[in-house]
């Protein structure tokens, strides 16, 4: 209960914390917008020199839908923890968060789920809500979303767990900027946030499959979407599935990762 | 897991069990022959060695702590002195458990804390420096609640303690006030009233008033010393201030370079080099005549004797020799020799 408690704390923080960036959940809108008229152009040329209204089986509305909501699913799933960590080390500010009385892993989880709270219903919903209008009806509301939520809350640990296994190498090797640039590229490309997984190369696509990434974004796309056959319960319990096997080996690399990587804070002082 | 169970008694095979079961109940830190060394990488001077340091393994070892000892009993407070760069900082972050010592054993509250982190730090309160660990863009009290929290204290608990510090401070014009905006020395103090929120046996204080005003200081000083008082816990304190020290602490340890060089009464302190005292007299003619007394040469009534046989003397004034003075002959001989 205590336990419980503790979390829902740092949930509760988060939450104040975000709140008071009101100018910053603006900005971001603001942005997504830009990005999202870009987006718009380039896959309206892309569709209008094929001539066809159907590419890889997706229509350009399809595409649209697919890159608006993969867009607030980033803005949503968006952590910093590269950033503050490799922060922290530099400053020396780690040692306080070392010093609480719970494990590292969890704090840092828990302490940012309220700003992942704050940008689910300041971000994700309002667009949902807008692509549905100017869509009108193209997603479809049922218990599709229900498992969308639950295939959400795993997608989370997921990239939360990406995060916490790049995040210590800068420890390493000092430098920030590149790795999270490159994490951020191959996670955004090899989800299918930046292109639908349906336009990759069929060989290029098989080996995409059997990596974490795609639980990140395209999987809870997919269950809202109601494609690839996650309409039925046959098609989708082997998606959460796969969801649920990354959450559980991505979990146990990331806690063995971090051990390893706290020690040569405890041992060489950082 | 269970080395470690080991290795924590063979440093106290109990030769007469209750005599050391008794006074083990008081000590909350135990260090034993501890030591801290760092591989630091060779740096190359100029271009050339710049690059030549990308490839190098050329690590030197640096020993910050060397085979420091000491224990510390419930309830004191302790002034852990030393010069920029002497191994205090090292030593308090082993007596946390952020670092781990490189031969030695420590004990704090009966654990290892570098094996037992997380459970020694719901035991202990930490003030860093300049470092808080407030949260910045939140009003004080929704800190203390959230360290409440986190260290799971029960709420009456909380109250209690938050009485405690109405009656030690003046908390309410900052308790609802972002941190962010606070002055340097109303975070200071905010990041001390979280340390001791959770009522933790051992609180570590490193150099907590470094920059602060002298109403502030003063202020942060009765703070300490109530809260230390009241709820009897162990703080361990470091300073440049030897103001902090006079006010707060009976007992000091001055390390240097890495090793405890003296470890011992406040009092006992201001005649270890001699008990030196500075007489000043005035004499008929107006002028201040000046003399440092070595109390182990001569006394003062001598000296004042003397004089008079050949002066007469309007006024006499006697000042003892200040900690600060102390401390810094302390620094300074270990320099040299």
């Amino acid at each position: 209960m205590t336990g419980v408690k503790r979390l829902t704390a740092l949930t509760r923080a988060g939450v104040m914390e975000s709140l008071q960036f009101r100018l910053g959940t603006a900005v971001t809108l603001f942005g997504n917008l830009i990005y999202l008229a870009l987006v718009y152009f380039l896959w309206k040329a892309i569709y209008d020199s094929c001539g066809a209204s159907e590419v890889n089986g997706m229509t350009f509305y399809d595409t649209m839908i697919y890159l608006i909501l993969a867009t607030a699913i980033f803005n949503f799933l968006e952590m910093f923890i590269i950033w503050d960590m490799s922060r922290a080390i530099q400053s020396g500010e780690i040692i306080m968060h070392l010093l609480k009385p719970m494990r590292y892993r969890k704090y840092t989880f828990w302490s940012y789920s309220g700003s992942h709270v704050i940008s689910f219903f300041l971000t994700f919903i309002p667009t949902f809500i807008v692509v549905m209008l100017v869509t009108k009806g193209a997603i479809p509301i049922g218990l599709n979303c229900v498992f969308f939520v639950v295939s959400l809350v795993m997608a989370l640990v997921i990239n939360f767990n990406i995060e916490m296994l790049v995040a210590p190498i800068c420890l390493y090797t000092e430098s920030t900027w590149g790795i999270n640039i490159v994490k951020e590229t191959i996670v955004l490309l090899l989800s299918g946030a930046t292109i639908p997984l349906a336009f990759f190369p069929e060989s290029f696509r098989r080996v995409v499959e059997y990596m974490p990434f795609r639980a990140v974004y395209d999987i809870p796309l997919k269950i809202l979407l109601k494609k690839d056959g996650t309409n039925s319960l046959e098609g989708l319990l082997p998606m959460l599935g796969i969801q649920l096997i990354w959450c559980i080996v991505l979990t146990i690399a990331g806690n063995l990762f971090w051990n390893h990587a706290v020690k040569r804070i405890t041992v060489n002082g950082g | 897991m269970q080395k470690g169970t080991d290795l924590g008694a063979v440093g106290s095979v109990p030769t007469a069990p209750s005599q050391e079961e008794k006074s083990m109940a008081n000590e909350v830190i135990v260090m034993k022959n501890v030591s801290k060394e760092f591989k630091v990488l060779n740096r190359h001077e100029g271009l050339k060695g710049s690059f030549q340091d990308l490839f190098s393994r050329d690590y030197k070892t640096v020993k910050a702590v060397n085979d420091v000892s000491l224990t510390v009993e419930k309830g004191e407070i302790i002034g852990y002195l030393g010069p920029n760069g002497a191994g205090k900082s090292t030593t308090i972050k082993m007596m946390t458990g952020v670092l781990e010592p490189s031969t030695g054993d420590i004990q704090v509250n009966g654990l290892v804390p570098y094996k037992d982190r997380t459970r020694n730090s719901e035991n202990i309160g930490v003030v860093f420096g300049q470092r808080s660990q407030l949260w910045w863009n939140l009003p004080l009290i929704e800190s203390f609640k959230l360290l409440r929290d986190i260290y799971m204290v029960p709420e009456k608990d909380y109250k209690d303690m938050l009485e405690l510090y109405r009656s030690l401070v003046d908390i309410e014009p900052i308790l609802h006030k972002p941190v962010r905006q606070m002055s340097l020395g109303q975070r200071t103090l905010s990041d001390i009233l979280a340390a001791f929120l959770h009522n933790p046996g051992i609180v570590f204080l490193d150099e907590p008033t470094i920059g602060l005003d002298v109403s502030m200081k003063a202020k942060i000083r009765e703070l300490i010393r109530g809260l230390n008082e009241v709820k009897e816990t162990t703080v361990i304190l470091t300073t440049h201030d030897m103001g902090d020290v006079d006010a707060l602490c009976k007992r000091i340890i001055i390390i240097d370079e890495g090793k405890k060089i003296y470890d011992n009464d406040i009092d006992h302190l201001k005649t270890y080099f001699g008990s030196y005292r500075t007489l000043r007299m005035r004499l008929e003619d107006g002028s201040w005549d000046e003399q440092v007394i070595d109390e182990k040469k001569t006394d003062v009534m001598h000296v004042i004797q003397e004089t008079q046989k050949k002066h007469k003397i309007k006024d006499i004034q006697l000042e003892e020799i200040s900690t600060e003075e102390v401390i810094r002959k302390i620094y300074e001989g270990s320099k040299a020799s």
